[in-house]
């Protein structure tokens, strides 16, 4: 039996905002936008943020469910039908009016939209495009919003709500489809990348009548993400990493979201993390991850079969570098920008500051500095006009102990020196080789 | 070796650009300097600058024309920077840009020579004042006053209110607002339907700006509960949180706790 009382808009605020903490994706970048001049709001297409909250993630949109009165019984969520939590449900209003009232304080840069299914898919979806018509016509709303997808939504739904929305995501929850057998026993593999499949096809088809008709509509200019949960099924770092690329390749996504297991539900086919979420892990993965999306590397690149996991130690570039040390020491006056992109220490904006740097003078150490080159990482693996910052080894076992000290001092702890071989005990070595194996 | 000292804004150190370069000394001979409270030297003759919109103007133009508009907006911000040589250093720079010995592509790139000391400088400041400009587009506070105007309040280490103008009127055309630097004594003010202009040496009305309307309190309640109630406990670490949001631009924001 269910006991209903009328709540505040603060009381609802709490409870919805709190049920939509867990879904990671904040990020109000992808598309820019200048206002109409009869709205209000406008997008930047490097995204904003506008606050932090205490665990340090940024808070740029409203981020908000509609309704955390969920049907499904999902075992990892806060929100499953068989968890006793306070449930309610906003109103198409009440979440127009919050938007603009914090949009034009600037405390946010738009609005996410979220749900807990009500009732059906279908009902659901339905609300959620009432209220981002409601909020863009009635209320002429012109900043970003991203709105998630309900897998099982009918298929017009979802393309109406495409051209109001500026994102739109389907959460793929779990990287394999049997890992969401098991948790997710009302949600199918092939349910959300259904979805999935119908915003690229229609996002292709919009791009083509752009083309022809500057002024059409645009469907989903901010291209779509989607988020798994890490830790809490046994899959390794090789398969996540893989089913991110496959997704990036076949469904042409702008994201995908990692977000490490919380624990909030008792129960037998959740694991128990003592250590807590896995955070360090989850913070590898977004390394390799932009290494996928920005540096050109591929998956099998980073790990393998036999190497399914990522270096705790080290991060994924470093821990490629050091693995493939006779591509180094790379020449920054004369490599490509790809060479450069590869390593560690240079990004691609530093990497394209060298490109242009280096056409109008003589490059040194102190001038890649300036362009935003880690050197910390990168004197090891880099020359400038022939020479090395300092006398340097390209040897692995050297590299590896002078990276993982914290690197406060300015100059590496041991250059060039010579030392007594020894068979056995070498303090700095034994404690190397605990980290590699 | 004379030294141009001038106003601290883009006017005032184009005019002594213009100056500077009009007077025929001799690049090598001459100094620009920001007008600020530091000992004279000894050996040096000062010279005065009027900022001069016209002169102003044209050096402007003469930059975006011979050097890009990329090579503009960086000077242009480098000049809002808090920084003591600041104004050579954007000397050097266009000095360099618009020297005959070198052709019209090339001048578009000379603010890529990093590995010239001074374009390297304004370089690093205009980057850094972009910095800043982009995190106030995030962290300026409105309030709602009771006659429904919009204000906040920022102390900003660079004059960034110039960059934000454009910002801020294209999000909220129709908005009154108003943007007030305590850092800088300028204030931003916006007219709904019209565009934005700077006030300089202006503090708001003192009484005016304490007297919110109606619903401000239960906006800025329901603000810091949600910013309370979005944080995931078990991920909580207060040393993430301030590196992304330094202590300085709290002072005036709304889920600062210390705020109200």
């Amino acid at each position: 039996m269910r006991i209903e009382k009328s709540r505040t808009l603060y009381e609802k605020l709490n409870i919805l905002s709190d049920a939509a903490k867990y879904d990671v994706a904040c990020t109000s970048s992808g598309t820019d936008r200048r206002g109409s001049g009869r709205g209000v709001g406008n997008c930047i297409a490097p995204g904003i943020c506008h606050s932090f909250s205490a665990d340090g993630r940024c808070i740029s949109l409203l981020k908000i469910l509609f309704s955390n009165d969920c049907v499904f019984d999902c075992k990892y969520c806060i929100n499953r039908v068989s968890n006793d939590v306070e449930r309610a449900s906003f109103t198409p209003e009440e979440v127009c009016r919050l938007t603009i009232e914090f949009y034009r304080r600037n405390y946010i840069e738009g609005l996410f939209l979220s749900s807990g299914v009500l009732r059906t898919p279908a009902y659901t979806a339905e609300l959620l495009y009432e209220t981002l018509y409601k909020l863009r016509t009635e209320y002429h709303f012109e900043g970003y919003i991203h709105v998630k997808l309900i897998p099982g939504a009918p298929g017009e739904l979802i393309e109406k709500t495409g051209y109001l929305a500026d994102r739109v995501s389907v959460n793929l929850e779990l990287p394999t489809a049997e890992s969401l057998r098991l948790l997710a026993p009302h949600k199918t593999r092939q349910r959300i990348l259904a979805p999935m499949r119908q915003v690229q096809l229609a996002r292709t088809e919009n791009k083509n009548e752009l083309t022809l008709y500057r002024s059409a509509p645009r469907f989903v200019p901010a291209g779509q993400s989607t988020q798994m949960i890490i830790g809490a099924t046994p899959e390794n770092d090789y398969q996540i990493i893989s089913v991110a690329e496959s997704l990036y390749r076949k469904f042409e996504l702008k994201r995908v979201f990692y977000s490490a297991f919380v624990q909030v539900n008792e129960d037998p086919l959740l694991p128990v993390l003592p250590g807590g979420p896995p955070l360090l892990r989850e913070h590898r993965l977004y390394q390799a991850d932009w290494l996928l999306r920005y540096y050109d590397f591929r998956a099998d690149e980073l790990l393998s079969e036999r190497h399914p996991n990522f270096n705790v130690f080290l991060d994924p570039k470093c821990d490629w570098a050091l693995s493939h040390l006779e591509t180094f020491p790379v020449e920054v006056s004369r490599a490509d920008y790809r060479t450069l992109l590869r390593v560690p220490g240079i990004g691609p904006r530093s990497a394209q500051r060298i490109v242009r740097a280096r056409r109008m003078g003589t490059l040194d150490y102190d001038t890649l500095r300036r362009t935003g080159v880690v050197l910390k990482r990168a004197v090891y693996f880099i020359t400038c006009n022939g020479r090395q910052m300092y006398p340097l080894k390209l040897d692995e076992d050297f590299i590896l102990r002078n990276l993982l000290q914290d690197g406060k001092r300015g100059i590496p702890t041991e250059t060039a020196t010579y030392r007594q071989m020894s068979l056995f005990d070498d303090v700095r070595f034994a404690d190397t080789c605990g980290l590699t194996g | 070796m004379i030294i141009f000292e001038c106003e601290d804004s883009a006017d005032g150190i184009f005019t002594a650009v213009y100056d500077a370069w009009a007077s025929r000394l001799g690049h090598r001979n001459v100094r620009l300097q920001t007008r600020a409270l530091r000992t004279r030297e000894l050996f040096a003759e000062y010279c005065e600058v009027c900022p001069d919109g016209g002169k102003a103007e044209k050096v402007a133009r003469t930059i975006r024309r011979r050097m890009g508009e990329e090579s503009y907006e960086m000077i242009y911000r480098a000049a809002m920077a808090r920084d003591d040589e600041k104004a050579d250093s954007i000397y050097r720079v266009v000095v360099l840009g618009l020297s005959p010995q070198i052709s019209e592509r090339e001048a578009a790139d000379v603010i890529w020579q990093l590995t010239d000391p001074a374009v390297c400088h304004v370089f690093e400041l205009a980057r850094r004042v972009w910095h800043e400009a982009h995190r106030y587009m995030g962290f300026v506070r409105f309030r709602e006053l009771e006659n429904g105007v919009l204000f906040s309040e920022i102390d900003a280490e660079a004059n960034v209110l110039p960059l934000l103008g454009d910002h801020f009127a294209d999000r909220f055309p129709n908005e009154n607002f108003m943007i007030c630097d305590h850092g800088h004594a300028a204030c931003l003010v916006h007219r709904a339907a019209g565009p934005w202009c700077l006030l300089l040496d202006t503090e708001p009305d003192g009484a005016l700006r304490h007297q919110m309307s109606a619903n401000e309190q239960e906006m800025q309640q329901l603000w810091c509960g949600f910013c309370s109630s979005i944080s995931i406990r078990e991920r909580e670490n207060a040393r993430l949180q301030q590196q992304f949001w330094p202590l300085r631009f709290r002072k005036w924001m709304t889920e600062n706790p210390d705020f109200r």
